[in-house]
């Protein structure tokens, strides 16, 4: 069930009637049905790997938890964790990687590609972020940082969550069960607060993102055919698209826990006002991936303590692995993915290199490290060298990725010059305006929270600016278009 | 009552103040830009009675496109009314009469028949929440009453009038700005070079499945009792194919098993059946892979369609 659609509309008001309904004890169960029933909702079958995974994890954690430290413990979490990270490797990458063997075996004896036997199921809707979120469960077992044991229905609700099991965020279970063990309540204030941050999101999503793909879609399709200019504009349009459609589906889902009573962590921060690529990656981008690689891959690696030359080795591990994760991504699985993960860390390890370097100029000149006009020129270089990134990720394979930069590159010094006579369309307009909007919202927010301030204002500037975001959403929104991108896993 | 319980609902009733407002600007805005739409046209247009209705998908727009109406009005003495749009079949045609036959009065039906809306729901059920169509549809409790009926009893999704009511697609609209002209008159005066895998795609969009009896069949009851309808207002019915390329005729499935269906149950009905499909070969009388431009209709008209038109004024 898509968070856009009709029968969301009706699904969500029903479960909040009905959790309000039973008593704080019995609640997980509603949420634990509703879920099950959310993801089963378009495809059935999606149940069965989804109860395949909990019966896994909860089998696999249960017996780390009664085993001693030792080589057998290891073992168990091994075993656990080949199956749920196995699965997933399989499910994403062995057709594609049979195709690619096949093909280069063919072409290696002379003959026609082999015939190969493939998955003949695709990957269930969400599998990445559940099977990341069950990893994460079974090492917090092992490393004992869960406070008690959790029950099959604990980790079943914490797996199945229905805001988050489609697209994030990757929540831990040292988050979340505890909430679940002390008793979910809400109040007015919580629902609120989640109706203000859904809304906010549907407007992202479906205002923003919506309006933005159709041109994004249009000239990635024909790269070689497109105008120069139409192919910047649609760089820039993809990377306010994804950013709009993945945090759109966050805040949606932050926003309908909270009116549960749940809190989810924090996904993302304003990510295109980041000074580097670091604090894109690390601080403002898919927060809880970017600490679930951190927590789980990087510091397990020894991180930055193994010396300098691991530590660079570590870094670009981390983001070729982010980039395999990312792969089928409503984009096809290809090795653009695997560029792209490897381009955005060699602009960490650029990061790494310079960091003394800009820390000294920094000290050194205090006043202007702090100052505004520094800030700006640094979110517009990092906001360009991850609009590079992104063409790797939306295009369809390597050589367009490259045509589209390369046309932009050559054509880039004439450029300015076309924008006076250049036929922009009303698409055009509404695609800059929004952008300007949300840039303008983030700038603001960046400061000090909109809701902060909202809070804070007269009551005619509060309601109209609701009024505002949900009348867009009626009057600009593109509903029933498309999923959201980070769902077609 | 609590100060937030009160707060909550003046922000709603505030809400719904403005969402009426919204809702009744669009729904003014449907009657400037509107053209095209048999809704609309049923909606706006004076006259009580005409000579004839036109019925049918886009194969029959053409006989409205530009001022060719008003042409054949003028060449026929006749009043004329095309209520045709496009991709839709029988159950969405039939929808269009009723509503026509509400307000108004015909003596005739032209039923342009087209055999690939006569096997999916595609054509059919599924065009009542098209949001091409329900944006440029304007509200009337009747239109409303009957997309509820036709939801309750013809199997079409209860989001087409729960979306007619609500106003969203009229609301929602991207193009309420500019005229509702249907894509293919803005190249009515244009000659189509002919490109066989542009007629091959145009074949697998309107056929996307293989033609099914059942579908066929269901369909065609829907049709019978459009017809019934007709003729128990003692209207007369004629039922005609208009001219195709030979290149997209040819590529048409079941298309002899559709002929002698549809002409089994015109013939039961006793309702004049002209096929003239195969009767303009030349590409200089279309404007795409399969509809006619200002030349083939104006061929058309004065062939084969006037004489038709015309033999209405003999039962005067």
């Amino acid at each position: 069930m898509s968070f856009t659609s009709l029968e969301f509309i009706a699904f969500l008001p029903l479960v909040l009637l009905i959790f309000a309904a039973l008593p704080v004890q019995q609640r997980w169960l509603g949420l634990l049905l509703a879920s099950y029933f959310f993801y089963g909702f378009a495809q059935p079958i999606n149940l069965l790997s989804l109860g395949a995974v909990t019966i896994v994890v909860w089998a696999s954690g249960r017996a780390i938890a009664r085993t001693a430290p030792g080589p057998w413990r290891r073992l168990m979490l091994g075993a656990g964790l080949t199956v749920i990270l196995g699965s997933l490797f399989a499910f994403k990458f062995y057709n594609f990687i049979a195709d690619e063997l096949s093909l280069a075996t063919g072409q290696w004896l002379g003959t026609a590609p082999f015939a190969t036997a493939h998955i003949g199921m695709p990957t269930p809707v969400g599998y990445s972020f559940y099977a990341f979120s069950a990893a994460s469960y079974l090492i917090d077992v092992y490393m004992a940082r869960l406070p008690k044991a959790a029950g099959v229905a604990d980790v079943a609700l914490y797996v199945a969550w229905f805001p988050k099991i489609l697209a994030g965020p990757i929540e831990r279970a040292t988050t979340f069960l505890p909430q679940l063990w002390n008793g979910l309540r809400t109040n007015p204030f919580r629902l609120l607060l989640g109706l203000q941050l859904v809304v906010w999101g549907l407007f992202k999503k479906v205002v923003i993102a919506e309006n933005l793909a159709p041109l994004v879609d249009r000239n990635f399709k024909i790269a070689a055919f497109a105008a120069p200019m139409e192919l910047l504009i649609s760089v820039y349009f993809f990377a306010f698209q994804i950013y709009c459609d993945f945090s759109g589906y966050t805040d949606i889902a932050i926003g309908i826990s909270a009116m549960f009573g749940i809190q989810l962590m924090e996904n993302f921060r304003r990510p295109y006002l980041a000074r580097s690529t670091t604090e894109f990656w690390g601080e403002r981008w898919h927060i809880s991936l970017a600490h679930w690689f951190r927590d789980y891959l990087y510091i397990p690696l020894g991180g930055s303590r193994a010396g300098p030359v691991r530590r660079y080795l570590n870094v670009m591990i981390v983001f070729l692995v982010s980039g395999l994760w990312h792969a089928g991504l409503g984009y096809g699985v290809g090795w653009t993915f695997l560029v792209w993960g490897a381009l955005n860390g060699f602009y960490n390890w650029l990061g790494l290199a310079t960091r003394g370097l800009w820390r000294r100029l920094g000290g050194l000149l205090p006043r202007i490290a702090a100052s505004t006009p520094l800030w700006v020129v640094r979110a517009f270089i990092t906001f360009h060298l991850v609009a590079i990134a992104w063409v790797f990720f939306r295009a369809k394979s390597i050589g367009d990725a490259v045509e589209i930069l390369k046309k932009i590159a050559v054509r880039l010094p004439d450029l300015p010059g076309l924008i006076p006579h250049y036929p922009f369309t009303y698409e055009h307009y509404l695609g800059f305006g929004l952008i300007l909007f949300l840039l303008a919202v983030e700038i603001v927010d960046e400061k000090r929270p909109i809701v902060q301030r909202l809070q804070a204002s007269p009551v005619w500037l509060r309601w109209g600016a609701s009024y505002a975001v949900v009348f867009a959403l009626l009057v600009l929104g593109r509903w029933g278009t498309k999923e959201f991108i980070y769902m077609q896993f | 009552m609590k100060p937030e319980v009160k707060s909550a609902a003046l922000f709603v009733v505030i809400g719904l103040v403005l969402y009426a407002a919204l809702f009744y600007a669009t729904d003014r805005l449907v009657y400037r830009t509107g053209r095209s739409n048999p809704l609309y046209k049923i909606a706006v247009v004076d006259r009580k009675s005409f000579d004839w209705v036109i019925l049918g998908a886009s194969h029959a727009m053409p006989l409205d496109f530009a001022d060719f109406e008003s042409f054949m009005e003028k060449e026929a003495g006749l009043h004329i009314l095309n209520l045709a749009s496009p991709g839709t079949g029988p159950l969405y045609n039939r929808f269009v009469f009723e509503q026509f036959l509400a307000r108004h009065r015909t003596r005739n039906l032209l039923y342009v028949v087209d055999s690939f809306a006569f096997y999916l729901p595609a054509w059919n059920e599924d065009r009542f929440t098209d949001a091409k169509l329900l944006g440029r549809t304007p509200f009337e409790t009747t239109t409303a009453r009957r997309l509820f009926s036709y939801s309750l009893n013809q199997g079409v999704d209860f989001r087409a009038p729960l979306d007619f009511v609500t106003g969203f697609s009229r609301i929602n609209n991207r193009e309420r700005f500019e005229r509702d002209i249907w894509e293919g008159e803005k190249q009515f005066d244009r000659v189509f070079r002919p490109s066989p895998s542009m007629t091959k795609s145009r074949i697998t969009y309107l056929y996307p499945k293989p033609p099914t009896p059942a579908g066929l069949a269901h369909y065609l009851e829907v049709f019978d009792g459009l017809v019934a309808l007709a003729q128990q207002h003692g209207i007369r019915v004629v039922a005609i194919k208009v001219p195709v390329p030979p290149d997209f005729r040819s590529q048409i499935p079941n298309e002899a098993e559709f002929d002698a269906a549809i002409g089994q149950l015109l013939s039961k009905r006793q309702v004049e059946f002209s096929d003239f499909s195969g009767s303009m070969a030349e590409p200089r009388f279309y404007f795409d892979t399969d509809h006619l431009n200002r030349s083939g209709v104006t061929e058309l008209f004065e062939k084969q369609l006037k004489p038709i038109l015309i033999s209405s004024t003999a039962s005067r």
